[in-house]
């Protein structure tokens, strides 16, 4: 076996097919992007747990994997928003505690984003209780572009959907964040479009 | 700031110095569901009954119990095809089965040498190391552990999926936890490879490997991990393609 480190995760999955082994390196390259989600989703007890799930059910499913998509990001984020749905009320629980509490930590500390991060701790509890009202689908949506960072476009792979569908489900999503939070809360959505 | 920023700034995100243990427990997992299984077995408790020979080992305060039984079975020497030969510590206990597997039921993170001991007897290749930590008192007077030192095992290091079948972890991350070893499933050269946090107090956590099966007999280095200052994250070495690290270090046996 032997990998190369310039291949597309679409060649990796396609040889996989023949060589399991192969797909240990797309485990490896996103592994740790999908654990973080995962684990801001469901927290530390499952983190672990459902990240390899996920890399499980899309090792399983690896022959349907769409070759016209290299990146195999947006597939594995949708593998692993079906996984997280299956520990529903554990992210339930998890909403409410950050309700109370803004967050497990930053994850960076750059003094520059000092004041931002204390303008989202001040709303944190605001914003999880909007989040915790959302529909399941909606707070899928929006935690895809906010918490895993994926463009529409990703968003839309994983979701299984339209750009155009993602785009104005998020506006919607955005509207609906704003009124329950107030002005403060100012939508921006600009500044986050890909 | 803009609403999808703020969501940012909230997401609750895994302590850097942990990332890396989490992604190779969850690589572990992931390996060991992959990988063809074989029939699954029954894990049965020792049991002492007539026909046993006992022989009792104190070392330390670790005790440790050599069960044997069969025909001619001698206790503390290996046994001969179709016996069985079972050792018991209060931490752990090794059972080689008359069909040539081994079995590891751990309840208990210690005395790694002693597990390894154990495993060579039963025939496995195993290397067992603790994983170094400090004991530091965090927030409520709770007990934090920090690894000084943490074992990463790499692609290069691993033997092929197919092989990692000959290890199988049968339960979830909390103790007890039955791994099931097939020695004649692994390769002339490869090693079996545990890594463990020994004797830690029960609420300060762990950090442990699942026993993977190596390329060949030489452990993985226990990469230094690097102290958290105040208001800095600690880096970890990461395992993303592209990046030479770790797999391009060196080992220690």
């Amino acid at each position: 076996m032997s990998i190369d480190t310039r291949a597309s995760d679409a060649e990796l999955i396609v040889r996989s097919l023949t060589e399991p082994d192969l797909f240990t390196a797309v485990f490896d390259r996103h592994s740790a992007e999908i654990l973080r989600y995962v684990y801001a989703r469901l927290g530390r007890d499952l983190a672990e747990d459902v990240t390899a799930e996920t890399f499980l059910a899309a090792f399983r499913c690896r022959a349907k994997y769409d070759g016209a998509w290299p990146d195999a990001r947006p597939w594995l984020y949708g593998i692993a928003m079906r996984q997280i749905s299956r520990h529903r009320r554990v992210e339930e629980r998890r909403l409410r505690v950050l309700r109370s509490a803004p967050a497990d930590g930053p994850t960076e500390d750059h003094s520059d984003r000092a004041a931002e991060r204390v303008t989202a701790q001040r709303l944190g509890p605001r914003l999880a209780a909007a989040l915790t009202a959302l529909p399941r689908q909606d707070r899928e949506l929006l935690l895809l572009v906010a918490w895993a960072e994926l463009s529409y476009a990703e968003a839309a792979t994983a979701l299984g959907t339209t750009i155009s569908a993602v785009k104005s489900r998020l506006h919607r999503i955005r509207v609906r964040m704003r009124h329950e939070l107030g002005d403060e809360y100012a939508v921006n959505e600009e500044n986050d479009d890909e | 700031m803009s609403d999808i920023n703020a969501l940012r700034e909230l997401r609750p995100a895994p302590p850097p110095a942990e990332l890396e243990a989490m992604c190779m427990a969850a690589r572990d997992r992931f390996i060991a569901g992959a990988a063809p299984r074989r029939a699954p077995r029954r894990w049965r408790r020792p049991v002492l009954a007539g026909g046993l020979t006992t022989a009792a080992v104190a070392a330390g305060s670790v005790a440790v119990l050599v069960l044997t039984s069969g025909p001619g079975a001698v206790p503390g020497r290996p046994t001969t095809a179709g016996n069985s030969r079972t050792v018991v510590t209060t931490a752990w206990t090794v059972s080689e089965e008359a069909d040539g597997t081994v079995s590891i039921y751990l309840h208990e993170y210690a005395n790694p040498a002693g597990l390894q001991r154990a495993l060579q007897a039963d025939g496995v290749n195993a290397i067992v190391r603790p994983i170094p930590y400090v004991l530091q008192t965090g927030f409520n007077n709770k007990p934090v552990v920090r690894p000084t030192c943490n074992y990463y095992v790499t692609s290069n290091d691993r033997a092929p999926l197919s092989v990692q079948g000959a290890a199988l972890a049968i339960g979830r991350r909390a103790l007890p936890a039955l791994f099931v070893i097939h020695p004649d499933a692994m390769p002339p050269g490869s090693a079996l490879f545990l890594a463990f946090m020994a004797n830690l107090p029960h609420a300060a956590g762990n950090i442990a490997l699942k026993p993977v099966v190596l390329s060949n007999d030489t452990a993985p280095a226990c990469l230094p991990v690097p102290a958290k200052r105040p208001g800095q994250s600690a880096p970890t070495p990461t395992a993303k393609a592209g990046n030479p690290a770790p797999s391009s270090l060196p080992k220690a046996a």
